[in-house]
């Protein structure tokens, strides 16, 4: 509402648009505020919505905006258009069959996904992981965060008007993608690993083959950090646009690296190490948490960029040391009917996005009896209620493009 | 990384001078494009294209039907009672009469060929099958045994990988056999094949038992004998 027009509204029209307009989510009447006398223009609010069809969501995210003019008063994200029912799906397949679907929730981070759901399993079943699997779980979990981070960086960019830069992310991204194509025999849903291990080993070359692939993605990462990061449009569509507090972000449950560029600093990798990130988190080793403070769009572009370029230095290490590694299995031989003991654990991860966990319980059956889903999105979201309220129609979109989600994984 | 591009302001232009430094350098860069429809892609072997099926292996058991995850497979088979060779009983085996995959389902997941236990399906690179109706995408088992022909050979393994226990299983079994028809030259002739069948017969027993870790396509494939031979020893192996 134009401030001007405010001073001169009644108070009896001030006190409807406070009972029905924002906080109530859009469960009260329809906000209407009377202008009235001479001087002010009358506005009314309007409801619209992006999505759940609309250009600038990605996905299938529907946002019930309520706006004053260019102003947004309300937001509520409504989510679900997309709700394949995972959890239910889990509960009626084996757990090589889950790994298919765990890999679909979020597609840009299928191999953090399948991880997950393997890691909750083994754990129930108190099996001890060859150390060859292990690092090569750790290298393929990072090229997979930078393949997810190297989509946001191309599409955050497109979303606001710039074409170019998905390009050179797409490069990056073709370079990575074709060694674990190579080892995996998917592109998008690796389907790589097992419960005890990883479906095979890696082919003859592979090694010289990433630690080339990843040397080229490094060299060429400049040229994608200099055509963002200087430009003049972006700075100002997104410096000191949509701030996510620490405390908010903590409040909702918000993670990764969203919540990074806001100084909350959890990383599970260094917090609660799974795989081999213990040893690579600690002092000396490559792994570091990257972190903000300022919380604007801006600083969650930067975390992004920053994030690859730590996430390649952990992955060169895991080349070296997979090479430097004696011969061993990736695997242990698994009963023809593979049974989960009684119990329940819940196994978290972090993932490209943020904080994905798994609660598995199981009754003893080859299916488990209730497999909970804690996907990063579908937090990563919720905030966006709390952020775009005061914000501009325009900035709605540089906002709802940096929280970095994807909406197979808010709406699982 | 924040050198030229912290939070700190800058000059106006520069950003966009930045950019266009950028774009040149990449302009006089050869292009990264692949020209796909003109120059085909050269996939890895690994390559989850479509599944292709090798007829004489199956034996109709249904066990890749029964894991799919999403039922794409559909089998049809019926019984077959051979008659009794001198000296021995009528035998019956299973006989293929359908089996299609309908790719508008399939998940591309592979646990079809990982649990097969006898090799009958596997992998081919191939992808480009695209079709104008939906139902056109069920391939019937004489398109999937195109495919099959079509599957490149793995890659090798590491050299630090271990010996999946099915290659071990089925080169000492080859050994065996060979040591076999070597030695008893001055035996009767009937003896070389029968030693081959009970060769064969073991190495399809020993990739049964084995859980799909490693498929043992690689040493099969390199094998000598022809695959006929290897496909009704699996089956021999599979109805006694």
């Amino acid at each position: 509402m134009d401030t001007a027009a405010a001073s001169e509204v009644s108070a009896a029209a001030n006190e409807i648009s406070r009972t029905s307009g924002p906080g109530t989510g859009g469960s009260g009447g329809r906000p209407v505020t009377v202008g009235l006398g001479a001087g002010g223009l009358a506005t009314s609010d309007m409801v619209l919505n992006i999505g759940p069809q609309h250009p600038a969501t990605h996905g299938v995210l529907r946002l019930r905006l309520v706006v004053d003019a260019e102003r947004i008063v309300s937001a509520e994200p409504v989510v679900g258009y997309m709700h394949r029912g995972a959890e239910k799906l889990f509960e009626v397949r084996d757990y090589r069959q889950i790994i298919v679907l765990a890999n679909r929730h979020d597609w840009l981070s299928a191999f953090a996904n399948e991880l997950g759901v393997v890691l909750a399993t083994e754990e129930m079943l108190g099996m001890e992981v060859p150390e060859r699997a292990v690092w090569i779980r750790t290298l393929l979990s990072e090229i997979n965060r930078i393949l997810s981070h190297l989509m946001f960086l191309g599409s955050y960019p497109l979303e606001l008007g710039a074409i170019t830069p998905v390009f050179y992310s797409f490069r990056e991204r073709e370079e990575l993608q074709s060694v674990l194509e190579e080892v995996s025999g998917g592109r998008i849903h690796y389907m790589f690993n097992r419960v005890g291990g990883l479906k095979e080993d890696v082919p003859a070359g592979w090694t010289v083959r990433v630690a080339q692939a990843l040397r080229a993605v490094r060299h060429r990462m400049p040229d994608l950090e200099n055509i963002l990061m200087g430009n003049e449009i972006l700075r100002g569509r997104t410096l000191g646009v949509g701030v996510l507090p620490r405390e908010l972000a903590a409040a909702y449950g918000v993670s990764g690296p969203i919540a990074r560029a806001g100084g909350l600093d959890l990383d599970l990798r260094r917090d609660e190490p799974y795989l081999a990130y213990g040893e690579l988190f600690a002092p000396g080793g490559p792994g570091r948490v990257v972190t903000r403070q300022e919380g604007d769009c801006y600083a969650r572009l930067e975390v992004l960029l920053e994030q690859v370029q730590v996430s390649l230095d952990i992955a060169e290490t895991c080349v070296d040391r997979l090479r430097s590694l004696g011969n061993g299995p990736v695997n242990v031989r698994l009963p023809k009917v593979l049974k989960v003991p009684a119990g329940h654990v819940y196994r978290w991860t972090e993932n490209p996005l943020g904080i994905n966990g798994y609660y598995l319980v199981s009754r003893g059956d080859k299916v488990p009896w209730r497999l909970k889903l804690r996907s990063a999105s579908f937090n990563n979201v919720q905030v966006l209620s709390e952020m775009l309220p005061g914000c501009l129609l325009a900035d709605m979109v540089s906002i709802m493009g940096s929280m970095f989600f994807v909406v197979g994984d808010v709406d699982k | 990384m924040t050198g030229r591009t912290g939070r700190r302001r800058i000059g106006i232009g520069t950003g966009l001078v930045q950019g266009l430094i950028v774009t040149a350098k990449t302009m006089l860069r050869p292009s990264h494009t692949d020209e796909y429809p003109d120059v085909r892609p050269s996939l890895p072997s690994r390559s989850r294209g479509v599944i292709g099926l090798v007829q004489e292996n199956c034996t109709s058991c249904g066990l890749c039907a029964r894991e799919c995850p999403d039922w794409c497979i559909q089998i049809e088979a019926h019984k077959e009672t051979l008659p009794a060779v001198a000296g021995g009983r009528a035998r019956q085996r299973n006989v293929l009469d359908s089996f299609t995959i309908d790719f508008s389902l399939c998940m591309y997941c592979g646990i079809c060929v990982e649990v097969c236990p006898f090799d009958a399906l596997i992998w081919s690179s191939e992808f480009e099958y695209a079709e104008y109706d939906i139902v056109d995408l069920t391939h019937d088992r004489g398109r999937l045994s195109q495919w099959a022909a079509t599957a490149p050979p793995p890659p090798p393994a590491d050299p630090a990988a271990v010996e999946p226990k099915e290659v071990g299983a089925a080169r000492k079994a080859l050994e065996r056999a060979a040591k076999k028809a070597a030695a008893p030259r001055t035996a009767p002739a009937g003896a070389s094949p029968a030693a081959k069948k009970a060769a064969a017969a073991e190495k399809a027993a020993a990739v049964k038992k084995a859980v799909p870790v490693e498929k043992a396509v690689p040493v099969e494939r390199q094998a000598t004998e022809p695959p006929e031979e290897r496909g009704t020893g699996a089956r021999g192996e599979a109805d006694s």
